[in-house]
């Protein structure tokens, strides 16, 4: 076996030399940029908090006007933002799925475009073992490469978040670390999948690039919905009618417990002091402020800017007496009022005070992922990548069984 | 169809069975009977399309038959590829190469997936040749390139050859060589050769037995000496006494020659059975003449009766 991966790599010579290029040098570029970021041992207390990386937010430091601190948040900016930065970003999104494309393209249909596969089928009686050969040499070479690509990545991620433990945040989260190598994988495995149904190469080549195209593009919305969502937490604190989803530590989210009608127990969402790791909403009531982070953040405030919690899944939710309300939200009233006596009341058309059923009274929940579910969610996709590649490839290993070799 | 004795299904290497294979409607293989003696060397002939290829592909299992089946060595390579694929050892119509890799490498590819390669034995074959093992496939002539094919076939060290038109694309020289590193092979190991091509010179010295197929149809099954024997060449419609007219064919200049089947005895009991004394002014038939008589009949050139 030793010897069929050893003259399939050779056989594909030019793509494995390709591929192994690109991968490192994206790779060595992704550490480079890292060490340009490191270099500049930028305090935490230096970077802005509530910042989220953009154009025109430099300067939103607050650093208390230390001209020191001010010019190295600067500095950090500049190349957060910088071209470098942005073209490698984007090559280490891309590359995994182009390594799998270009390596899995000719993997069994150059051999039917030219003429070689009749050869190599009349010596093997088993075609499936002849496939597995060349299947496990594209493994052989994409693993170790998209390790070093992910492993870059992780460190970019770790330098582009100072701070922050990058496994505890979903930050790029599919572009770096191990899924990288599922997602070459599942490249790989269709695009060899369909170089034996076609077995031409372009077409294989071209066909594949537009599925992955849209696979990517409809993989995050799709994993938002049937993952995250289902292990999402309610944000700490969140369970209130009007705050902001990113603040600061103590800063914009209300203190006050929320009104006696929130809703609360299961299935409806109650503020919780801490988020829980586990799937659904907690039903404790609390009124602390924490960055709700969860996991290995919490608590880490020094360490870690509260901007990391952009880095989250977060989506919200209108609760209405307890339950999900998918309806028009301009039909609710979120305003409310409580009198003197406790008593909560609205206003009717005219401005006129009217009393409320607390239950019905509309509240907005944040539930973010925690940064504890993050080796869970990677694995869980890294699964599914995989298993579909197998899916793939088994197409492709009955396939090959009765096809004819021209 | 004309088949001969001597290739007792029980003892054939290849057999075929009212074999049929369809292209949608092209009809490539129509209910062929075949047996290739274990042992022999059988030139398999027919003009372009005659289904020679397909043949050798459903023995390869690379084709399914539409009907029938077909045995290499007892074994029905459809049903059991691996134990057939065992058994065969193949050179395809064009030289399929590895354009990156040595021929070395194709030597350690074929042991890779031959568990029975002898690469010693493909070694020695192509040193004879003094093809370098280091050189790369691309940089072979079609020459080299073929006889590294051939190597591949023979260092299976498998009882059945099965060889695709392996000479088409060669000078004469090389198809020469080719030919005589086949034959040495054979003779050593005793193996059987099934060689397809629609080249009849170069098949007359190297096969001991003729099968020509023409419209998918097997039209003559039989060993070389049997094919000699018993046809005859005429420039006229006149036919040699007892014979039988096969077909018609363009000769040399603007002679229309006749091909004519003698009785299964032979020429020697027509001539003893003849008594009208009449004058036979037949040739003896080439090889050649014998395979166009056969392919214009097929064709139904010059309109020739046929019995």
């Amino acid at each position: 076996m030793l010897t069929r991966i050893r003259l399939t790599l050779k056989q594909h010579r030019f793509e494995t030399i390709a591929i192994t290029v690109v991968c490192l040098g994206v790779s060595v570029a992704a550490l480079i940029e890292a060490f340009r970021l490191n270099s500049l041992n930028v305090p935490l207390s230096c970077l802005p908090t509530g910042y989220s990386f953009g154009p025109g937010m430099s300067s939103m430091s607050l650093s208390g006007g230390d001209p020191h601190c001010q010019a190295l948040a600067d500095s950090f900016d500049r190349i957060h933002r910088s071209t470098d930065v942005n073209i490698v970003e984007l090559l280490l999104l891309l590359v995994p799925l182009l390594a799998g494309i270009v390596l899995g393209a000719p993997l069994v249909a150059r051999e039917l475009e030219q003429g070689t596969a009749p050869l190599s089928w009349s010596l093997s009686g088993s075609r499936r073992r002849w496939l597995l050969g060349k299947v496990l040499a594209g493994v052989v070479l994409l693993v170790p490469l998209m390790l070093a690509v992910g492993l870059a990545a992780d460190v970019l991620e770790s330098a582009l978040d100072p701070g922050v433990n990058t496994h505890a945040v979903f930050q790029n989260y599919l572009g770096r670390g191990f899924v990288v190598v599922f997602w070459a994988l599942a490249a790989f495995a269709g695009t060899f999948t369909l170089g034996t149904l076609f077995g031409r190469m372009m077409p294989a080549l071209i066909v594949a690039l537009v599925i992955c195209f849209f696979a990517r593009v409809l993989w995050d919305p799709g994993m938002d919905r049937i993952v995250l969502r289902s292990i999402a937490v309610e944000q700490a604190n969140s369970g209130q009618q009007f705050g902001p989803v990113f603040a600061p530590p103590g800063v914009g989210i209300a203190t006050e417990p929320t009104p006696s009608g929130q809703p609360s127990g299961s299935p409806g969402p109650s503020a919780s002091s801490e988020p829980s790791a586990s799937p659904g909403p907690s039903a404790s009531s609390g009124t602390s402020a924490s960055s709700g982070t969860g996991g290995s953040n919490s608590g880490t405030d020094a360490a870690m800017p509260y901007w990391v919690q952009s880095d989250l899944y977060v989506y919200n939710q209108v609760y209405v007496g307890g339950k999900p309300y998918y309806g028009d939200q301009s039909n609710l009233q979120f305003g409310y009022g409580v009198d003197e006596n406790g008593n909560v009341f609205g206003w009717d058309a005219n401005g006129n005070q009217v009393p409320l059923d607390p239950s019905q009274i509309p509240t907005w929940v944040n539930f973010v992922i925690p940064g504890s579910q993050y080796w869970p969610v990677v694995a869980f996709e890294s699964g599914v990548l995989l298993l579909g590649s197998l899916l793939m490839a088994g197409v492709a290993f009955v396939w090959v069984d009765r096809r004819r070799p021209y | 169809m004309v088949a001969e004795a001597g290739a007792s299904i029980a003892t054939a290497a290849v057999a075929a069975h009212g074999l049929s294979k369809r292209f949608k409607r092209k009809v490539a293989l129509d209910q062929v009977d075949l047996s290739v003696p274990a042992g022999s060397v059988t030139a398999l002939v027919g003009p372009n399309g005659a289904g020679k290829t397909t043949l050798i592909r459903v023995c390869m299992a690379f084709e399914r038959p539409n009907a029938g089946n077909v045995e290499v060595d007892g074994v029905d390579p459809w049903k059991h590829r691996s134990a057939a694929l065992r058994r065969v050892g193949y050179v395809p119509q064009t030289p399929a190469v590895y354009r990156g890799l040595t021929v070395e490498d194709h030597l350690a590819m074929a042991r890779s997936l031959h568990p029975g390669f002898d690469v010693q034995y493909a070694c020695r074959r192509l040193d004879q040749l003094a093809i370098p093992l280091d050189q790369r496939a691309d940089t072979l002539s079609g020459g080299q390139a073929a006889q590294l094919g051939l190597a591949i076939a023979l260092g299976t060290r498998a009882k059945i050859l099965l060889l695709d038109e392996p000479l088409a694309n060669l000078d004469p020289l090389a198809r020469r060589e080719f030919i005589q590193v086949l034959l040495d092979a054979i003779h050593s190991d005793g193996s059987t050769a099934l060689l397809s091509s629609h080249i009849v010179t170069d098949v007359e010295e190297a096969c001991d037995r003729l099968t020509i197929l023409g419209g998918g149809k097997v039209l003559l099954d039989c060993p070389l000496e049997t094919a000699r024997k018993v046809h005859r060449l005429t420039d006229s419609d006149s036919p040699p006494p007892g014979a039988t007219a096969i077909g018609s064919f363009a000769g040399k200049g603007t002679k229309r020659l006749t091909l004519w089947r003698l009785p299964e005895e032979g020429p020697d009991a027509v001539a003893a059975g003849d008594s009208t004394g009449a004058a036979d002014s037949s040739e003896e038939a080439s090889l050649e003449d014998v395979v166009l008589g056969y392919l214009a009949a097929g064709r139904g050139t010059f309109g020739l009766q046929l019995n």
